[in-house]
């Protein structure tokens, strides 16, 4: 399965966006979404059925067949088979938070319906299974699945209740935060260096533009 | 912000759909205003009553759309306005010449009630000046309908990518209809009548734009 997923570029999900601090569409938006909703909506039910939700995912992402029934059997929490527009509107979420690069925000953010959404059978608790059955969802590396199953299973049963995912959630956010400022200093760096070549090079032309002529005289 | 953030209210599909028909119903309104305000001010009340009641005219159609988003302070003052007005023309002997305009120009949608009180008052009234008043009304009434539609209506270009993406998804769903549960089931046929008035719509807009 692959792990990144991309949206079609130039779909209407393609010009949505999530606020970074919260992770959440604005309220312009969800109007529009719901506009979008309602027009999917062909059997006038404010839901879609699986073929519906089949065809809207294989047009707008890139996953197969397999990943999207799994993403609609974990959004169809109340058994209907359909989709009303409250899944419909987390999916986005979702999505946009893969497509942006905010998997950790997200999820730091709304640790307890991510955690609810794992929680398949309702157990109040999630084991390793489930984080890699979603691996493709949430961009979980299995390094970060091994390490969080290793450092954060305090009760020891080898699944995770809410409060040992929540701190998980809180270490990861963390990471991600380091990373950001390295990477962010990483840049300044970077830049610094090139103004410097420039600054460098420019010299040399200007020194030996000067020479050559001298010579040619 | 574990508090459940994705409960997004659908709010009511009806007034959703209503909304927009009351906002055309406006504008049409306001276009036919004009030629009969050369006559008595009590045959616009009596047209307004006819008109008002195809949309539920008692209830107030417009007003009723406080819980939208980023338009409900001006849907609010818009009630505020309606009040404070039915209550000066209740009040005032002889209201002033804009006053009376803009009041009849908010009326001409809305309550029978003040309807009524209008075409009483306007029996009393002496006759006003149709040129001014014609004018006065077809500044106020297109720009607030404007305003209004603006608030509620999603832009056209974001209308039209939602529209043909929707149709090319359909279209492929369509397939697996027919393949899944054959061309003569009713959900098949009620998709394929979807997507051909979705059709319709579209080409009817590609035209206007190519005019």
């Amino acid at each position: 399965m692959k792990a990144m997923m991309k949206l079609k570029q130039g779909s209407f999900l393609w010009y949505l966006y999530l606020d970074k601090l919260y992770c959440l569409l604005s309220v312009r938006n969800v109007k529009a979404l719901l506009e979008y909703f309602h027009l999917l909506d062909v059997h006038r039910n404010n839901t879609l059925n699986d073929v519906l939700f089949y065809h809207f995912l294989h047009h707008v992402t890139s996953w197969n067949r397999t990943q999207i029934m799994i993403v609609f059997n974990m959004l169809d929490w109340n058994a209907v088979g359909e989709i009303g527009f409250d899944q419909f509107y987390m999916l986005v979420c979702i999505l946009l938070a893969q497509q942006n690069h905010l998997e950790e925000q997200f999820i730091f953010r709304h640790s307890r319906p991510v955690f609810e959404l794992l929680d398949l059978d309702g157990a109040l608790r999630i084991g390793a299974e489930n984080f890699h059955m979603y691996n493709f969802l949430f961009n979980i590396k299995k390094e970060d699945l091994r390490e969080l199953y290793h450092d954060f299973d305090i009760t020891g049963d080898r699944r995770l209740n809410y409060k040992e995912f929540k701190l998980f959630t809180i270490f990861t956010m963390d990471k991600y935060q380091e990373r950001q400022k390295a990477e962010k200093e990483k840049g300044k760096k970077d830049l610094l260096k090139k103004k410097k070549l420039h600054h460098v090079n420019v010299t040399l032309k200007q020194f030996f533009g000067t020479n050559v002529s001298e010579n040619r005289l | 912000m574990d508090e459940k953030p994705f409960r997004a209210s659908l709010g009511s599909r009806a007034s959703d759909m209503s909304s927009p028909e009351d906002i055309r119903n406006l504008w049409t309104r306001a276009t036919l205003s004009q030629p009969k305000l050369n006559g008595p001010w009590s045959s616009v009340g009596e047209d307004s009553d006819m008109e008002g009641s195809s949309v539920g005219s008692k209830s107030r159609p417009w007003y009723n759309q406080k819980a939208r988003g980023d338009s409900d302070g001006i849907w609010e003052e818009w009630d505020i306005r309606e009040d404070k007005d039915s209550f000066k023309q209740e009040d005032l002997d002889k209201p002033s010449l804009l006053e009376l305009e803009l009041s009849r120009a908010r009326s001409l949608g809305s309550r029978l009630e003040e309807q009524d009180g209008d075409s009483k008052e306007s029996k009393t009234d002496t006759e006003m000046s149709s040129s001014e008043s014609s004018l006065n009304i077809s500044k106020h009434t297109p720009h607030r309908a404007y305003w209004m539609e603006q608030q509620n209506r999603l832009p056209l270009p974001l209308m039209d990518l939602m529209e043909n993406e929707a149709l090319e998804i359909l279209t492929k769903a369509l397939r697996s209809y027919r393949s899944g549960i054959g061309r003569d089931h009713f959900l098949t046929k009620q998709l394929q009548r979807y997507i051909e008035g979705l059709r319709r719509r579209r080409n009817k807009r590609l035209r206007l734009l190519m005019q």
